[in-house]
């Protein structure tokens, strides 16, 4: 037993050390790495930098500060951590070695001032209750060496995570740096972006990976870890971070009838319904299994290691890409499995025509992450149009990650309407009240049921049936979210503001989640609508309204907006997923304090970039479309029937 | 008022005996007619299933009530006095037999929500029966009499079936043989015989899927209208692929019938997939076999559901005091060390295998040139990190090699190990499979991946001759796949691409496997699609209607293409002229079509899609009662109205 005491305070001291090195070094160099303890697998360098070192040099004086300020957030939180710890087992066990010198001398020259609101963010953290019962002697000792582990485990873990300084380009030119963990999703990093750039947030923005070599661009998925796939970059790699908005991250979600109803008339597709978009969701992405686009269509193919690029038969199935091979038929018995999409991902390709000789300069490439270069293990692909290849492209991601797309994109919108202006608010208002209004409908069509018909057929012996109510699960509006940003209960105090200023002390949190955005879980839930705008509609027929009514009942009355009297509604997924045709209730004023977009320096840039945002909710309001892919696309497809 | 006489049969007294006679007037109701045909019989036994059956009216007498003024019966009209449950054999899912008494006398639609709360099934109204395929009989008749699983001892479905706790209905406790029906219900049947899938009868084209679909029973009327007699054989299936709110826990029947029936469809080339595919579900198919006989449904009921969560929360307890010992585990990883041999295939290169001491750490492969040189540098290092893992493997010639595609920034390396022998082999495989996805040794799941490739390796023992069907060790891989790859692969080369898509799903507990197989199903585009002939209107060839569970589909014949697609929410209403037998469906848009149905009655077709209606009414919220009446109404044809 005490050969194991022993062992642990030595780790102890050890650990101890390794952490006061940890601030020596931060003395000496610009910038400490916190990572920088010796780990046996650890790697560390920074991305978007030829090295290190003349990434530090690259670095601007606020990019630096910036930079410190993340550090010693990320530093001083973990250090809090464990002093909290230590304080519980030091109320039972005074005796307690002290670890927590380092914290204290700690001293960063380069940031003072930014070390600030790190520390006072330590002292917002609340310590554990104290333990509530005396413990025996035994127990104590057995406690304190709970404890001991539990601070040695901590530190090792805290010391190998692995963690990138990455340099993060804009659109606008300019560049941000920040530290990425390995423990950090593309979400998280997002989110720190969103906090620095000031940008309006919405669900297009992406993180790309550009690689010059290979003239190629892929948007990191939302649920991906950033550093695993920046660790395989090479040392001398010139790829770069970029963030930027691209509107095919998840235009399947706003119009699934592009890419699941291809094949239909293109002008029927231009104006969906709201509802019918919302079942094609519903049908695709939230059964037992995800259905992936049924994709098929002539592609060029490049051949193994040849220049020439053949014409050849793909289809896109759950399982794989496929073609058919030349005189078979498409029948899935036949078909050839081109590549799986385990291990590849899918990539833009640029200007193909001139480095490949391919046929149009519409490619993509199926590549494992870790190939860098041009290799015969890379799968060439080129489609006609633009328009195709976004088809193939957003489905091999739909078959390659399934419904976890379908909640990146809930989760984007579900921030996106957190941090929105005020004047985004509204325009959910107008959805959200129309949500009520199926249930008259579904009530109606259902009223047909017991209808006969007279019809063109002649013989009374026939009957009519009604219009199929459509698919009920999907009717009721969406329950509002647990997780939504309930509308805040006052005016002041909107949380988006607060931390969109670098000045304010970031937020007491643990360094993992670090630069979360304002914390809105811990808001109270929206209040519950009422019951029977949830319930699903009953199924006694009502009085047979007229024959033929459907188109009538497309647009009842707008029921009673049930969240009326709390100003401003539940923003969220209603924004997309349920503006029928219910004509928009005039928007409540928008709130007093709106939080100061002027105050954001590439506002400008966004605004001019971001589509007005009530197109997406109505299209029927549908006024001039500016960069909105949908309506890009229906141009492109237009001119192309024209030609 | 006149007294007349009324001739009623009783079934109990033989088929030979004469109608009795009894003297009734016409304000006797049915009630009374029964009671006086009882009395004058003299049997004694409990009457209280029969009922009165009109033989030229093709119809019962359900209502006691009615006169027999009311029902329209005269001096002239012949009754019989039947018991409404009578025993059938059922050919369900999974290929058994069951005999079991099911009502003649309630419409279809009634009779399977019986035959599904007898089977523990949930959601009856997507499933339904149909008429068996003739047996060609030249098949000399001598083959094996089938075995039949009995349960006509169970109570009759319109009484309250007691549950046990585990959620099996009690009457199954009762015999050992009643507790094995149960069972065999329950839990997935062994891998077929390869012979038993090649001689089964297999559609070809889509024309022969249409036909199955011609024999669907009719929702709306009673069995005995439809020309079923007692003892008859019918098929029990799912019939609407839209599966409502699957619970494993609740749903241990149901899963499994659901599983049985999506694997025959495949052996049988019924719906088509690819080969990747088709390895990826004989890989599920042989795993979901293996766990069947260790692991059963874990069903449960609330009070379980609470023991199970305290039971978790202590387990996460545990872990949670435990980790520290596990992490200081992880500082000090196992390893693997041992001479192998190595190949790397590079262009113009003809060079062998030579031998290396390798050892195996984290996810890294060194090797060193000797065993004694190991504390030096290595000669190289490999992370297989996102590398793909294949076997290379013969167990007669005694090959084991591992096939590795290590991704770097220059492309793929190819990289081939070979081991000695299979022990080696299992646990380097194991060890690289691991790597590959970025776990260590040190992962819990290593000596269950290790068991898994040995198990696997026995698979390609058993010679081809012996056709036997799956036992505990072996199997044959041509039990897994349907004919066409049993022709075109010998079982030893099936095995290690069927190990290869294995291995991916080899640590997947029964249900999730189970899911996962149905998942997979679901996800093949020609998933849930019923064919039915059908001639359109002002088109004088046939084309083949495809119904699904959101949409209508159109195929060309001559070319086997999708025409056109229809989805239900544009659908405005459809129309059946019963008199001349066309259905008529109008879209928005003001599209229009209609048609004649060729290889199924026209009321199957309307079934059908009222059917799919009526399942999109489910909502989430709604309770576990069924709109029955709903039903009948979105599918029932002029004589239900």
């Amino acid at each position: 037993m005490e050969d194991i005491d022993a062992m642990f305070s030595d780790m102890l001291q050890e650990m101890d050390l390794l952490t006061q090195s940890l601030g020596e070094e931060a003395e000496s160099a610009p910038l400490p790495k916190p990572s920088s303890i010796p780990e046996p697998q650890q790697m560390n360098f920074s991305v978007g930098f030829t090295d290190f070192n003349a990434s530090l040099h690259d670095l601007e004086d606020n990019d630096l500060d910036a930079l410190m300020a993340d550090l010693v957030a990320d530093i001083s939180a973990t250090e809090e951590k464990f002093a909290t710890e230590r304080d519980t087992s030091k109320d039972s066990a005074p005796i307690a070695p002290k670890p927590l010198q380092p914290q204290s001398n700690f001293g960063l020259p380069a940031s003072t001032d930014t070390s600030k609101p790190a520390t006072s963010s330590n002292s917002i953290a609340a310590p554990p209750p104290p333990p509530a019962t005396k413990l025996s002697k035994e127990e104590q000792e057995e406690q304190l060496k709970a404890d001991k582990i539990k601070l040695a485990l901590e530190k090792l873990k805290e010391a190998k995570v692995k963690k990138l300084v990455v340099k993060v380009v804009i659109t606008d030119g300019s560049s941000k740096t920040l530290m990425v963990d390995e423990r950090q999703t593309v979400r998280d990093v997002m989110d720190n972006l969103f906090e620095k750039t000031h940008c309006d947030c919405n669900v297009d923005w992406c993180v790309c990976e550009t690689n010059p070599d290979l003239q190629t661009e892929r948007g990191f998925e939302d649920h991906e870890n950033l550093v695993d796939p920046l660790s395989t970059w090479t040392r001398d790699s010139e790829n770069k971070v970029i963030f930027q908005e691209k509107k095919d991250k998840y235009e399947v979600f706003r119009n699934p009838q592009i890419f699941y109803m291809w094949k239909k008339d293109k002008k029927s597709l231009m104006d969906m319904k709201e509802k019918d978009k919302e079942q094609l969701l519903e049908e695709n992405f939230c059964g037992a299994s995800v259905i992936v686009p049924d994709l098929e269509g002539v592609l060029y193919l490049k051949e193994d290691g040849k220049k020439s690029w053949k014409q050849r038969y793909f289809l896109l199935r759950a399982s794989g890409l496929y073609y058919s091979p030349k005189g078979k038929t498409k029948a899935s018995r036949d078909l050839v499995c081109l590549v799986q999409f385990d291990n590849v991902n899918v990539y833009y390709c640029k200007e193909y025509r001139n480095k490949y000789k391919a046929p149009t300069d519409h490619c993509f490439i199926l590549k494992h992450p870790q190939i860098q270069k041009e290799s015969q293990y890379i799968k060439y692909l080129c489609c006609d149009d633009e328009l195709s290849m976004t088809l193939w492209v957003t489905g091999i991601r739909i078959a390659k990650y399934g419904k976890q797309l379908y909640e990146n994109y809930k989760t984007a919108v579900r921030k996106a309407s957190g941090s929105a202006t005020w004047a985004n608010r509204t325009i959910q208002a107008s959805s959200s009240a129309s949500t009520p209004s199926p249930k008259p409908k579904v009530k109606a069509a259902n009223g047909h049921a017991p209808q006969p018909t007279k019809d063109t057929m002649g013989p009374a012996n026939q009957t009519s049936f009604p219009p199929p109510p459509p698919s009920l699960d999907i009717l009721p509006p969406p329950p509002p979210d647990p997780m939504l940003p309930p509308p805040p209960p006052a005016p002041p105090a909107p949380p988006a503001s607060a931390t969109k200023v670098n000045k304010f002390p970031p937020p007491p949190k643990f360094p993992q989640s670090s630069f979360p955005p304002p914390p809105m879980d811990d808001l109270p839930p929206p209040p519950p609508p009422p019951e029977d705008a949830e319930l699903p509609p009953d199924f006694l027929p009502p009085p047979p309204p007229s024959f033929g009514s459907y188109g009538a009942d497309m647009l009842p009355p707008p029921p009673p907006d049930p969240t009326a009297s709390f100003p401003p509604p539940p923003p969220g997924p209603q924004n997309f997923a349920s503006a029928g045709g219910a004509p928009p209730p005039p928007p409540p004023p928008p709130p007093p304090p709106a939080p100061a977009p002027a105050a954001n320096p590439s506002a400008g840039y966004v605004r001019k970039v971001a589509p007005p945002p009530p197109k997406r909710t109505t299209p029927q309001l549908t006024a001039p479309s500016g960069g909105d892919l949908m309506s890009e696309l229906m141009t492109a497809m237009q001119k192309k029937r024209g030609q | 008022m006149a007294v007349w006489d009324l001739s009623i049969s009783v079934e109990e007294l033989g088929p030979e005996a004469p109608p009795l006679k009894i003297s009734v007037t016409s304000d006797l109701h049915i009630g009374g007619v029964i009671l006086k045909v009882v009395e004058k019989s003299q049997i004694k036994k409990d009457w209280s299933d029969h009922a009165l059956w009109w033989e030229q009216k093709q119809q019962w007498l359900l209502k006691p009530s009615w006169t027999l003024d009311k029902c329209g019966i005269h001096a002239d009209a012949r009754l019989c006095l039947t018991p409404q449950h009578k025993p059938l054999r059922l050919l369900i899912p999974n290929g058994t037999t069951l005999r079991l008494r099911v009502c003649f006398s309630s419409p279809v639609f009634r009779t399977v929500m019986g035959i599904c709360k007898l089977l523990n099934i949930r959601r009856p109204e997507e499933l339904s029966l149909l008429w068996p395929v003739e047996g060609k009989k030249k098949k000399k008749d001598k083959d094996v009499e089938e075995e039949v699983y009995d349960i006509t001892c169970a109570p009759l479905p319109s009484t309250t079936i007691l549950k046990l706790a585990n959620g099996m209905p009690a009457f199954y406790a009762e015999s050992p043989e009643t507790e094995a029906v149960y069972k065999m219900l329950a839990v997935s049947q062994p891998a077929p015989a390869p012979e038993t899938i090649a001689k089964m009868y297999r559609t070809t084209n889509v024309t022969e899927k249409a036909q199955i679909n011609g024999r669907w029973l009719d929702s709306s009327r009673s069995l005995l209208q439809q020309g079923v007699k007692e003892n008859d054989k019918l098929i029990l299936r799912f019939k609407y692929y839209s599966f409502h709110d699957i619970i494993p826990q609740a749903d241990a029947v149901r899963l499994t019938q659901l599983y049985e029936q999506a694997r025959w469809a495949l052996l049988l080339e019924e719906i088509e997939c690819t080969e990747e595919e088709m390895m990826v579900f004989a890989a599920l198919q042989y795993h979901i076999g293996k766990v069947s006989l260790t692991e059963q449904f874990v069903a449960s009921c609330p009070a379980m559901d609470d023991l199970d969560s305290a039971l978790q929360c202590l387990e996460v307890k545990m872990e949670g005091e435990s980790s520290a010992d596990d992490m200081l585990e992880t500082m000090t990883a196992p390893e693997l060390h041992d001479y192998l041999k190595i190949f790397r295939p590079k262009r113009l290169t003809l060079k062998g295998y030579k031998q290396y001491w390798f050892t195996f750490k984290d996810t890294t492969i060194s090797y060193y040139k000797s065993k004694e040189e190991s504390s030096k540098e290595p000669i190289q290092q490999m992370n297989l990190k996102g590398c793909e893992v294949a076997p290379d493997v013969s167990v007669a010639g005694q090959k084991f090699c591992i096939r590795l595609l290590i991704p770097g920034p220059e492309g793929m390396n190819e990289v081939y190990l070979r081991c000695e022998q299979e022990q080696q082999y299992s646990r380097w495989m194991a060890a690289c499979r691991l790597a590959s996805k970025g776990k260590t040794l040190a992962d819990s799941s290593f000596s269950s991946e290790v068991q898994s490739i040995q198990s696997f390796l026995a698979m390609q023992k058993t010679t081809p001759s012996n056709n036997t069907a799956q036992t505990d060790e072996s199997i044959n891989t041509h039990s897994l796949v349907s004919p066409r790859y049993q022709k075109k692969y010998k079982p030893k080369q099936l095995a290690p691409r069927i190990l290869e898509a294995y291995q991916n799903v080899a640590q997947l507990s029964l249900t999730d496997a189970i899911q996962k197989f149905l998942q997979i199903w679901q996800a093949l585009p020609d998933f849930g699609l019923a064919y039915i002939v059908v001639r359109f209107k002002g088109c004088r060839k046939d084309e083949v209607l495809g119904i699904a569970n959101n949409r209508l589909i159109r195929i060309d014949l001559s070319i086997g293409d999708v025409v056109k697609t229809w989805r239900y929410n544009t659908m405005r209403q459809w129309n059946v002229n019963w008199d001349i037998k066309q259905v008529a469906i109008e879209f928005d848009g003001n599209v229009n079509i209609a048609f004649s149905c060729v290889t199924a009655d026209c009321k199957i077709v309307h079934e059908y899609i009222g059917g799919y209606i009526f399942m999109s009414t489910r909502g989430r919220e709604q309770s576990d009662t069924l709109n029955e009446e709903l039903f009948h109404k979105l599918t029932g044809g002029h004589e239900a109205l």
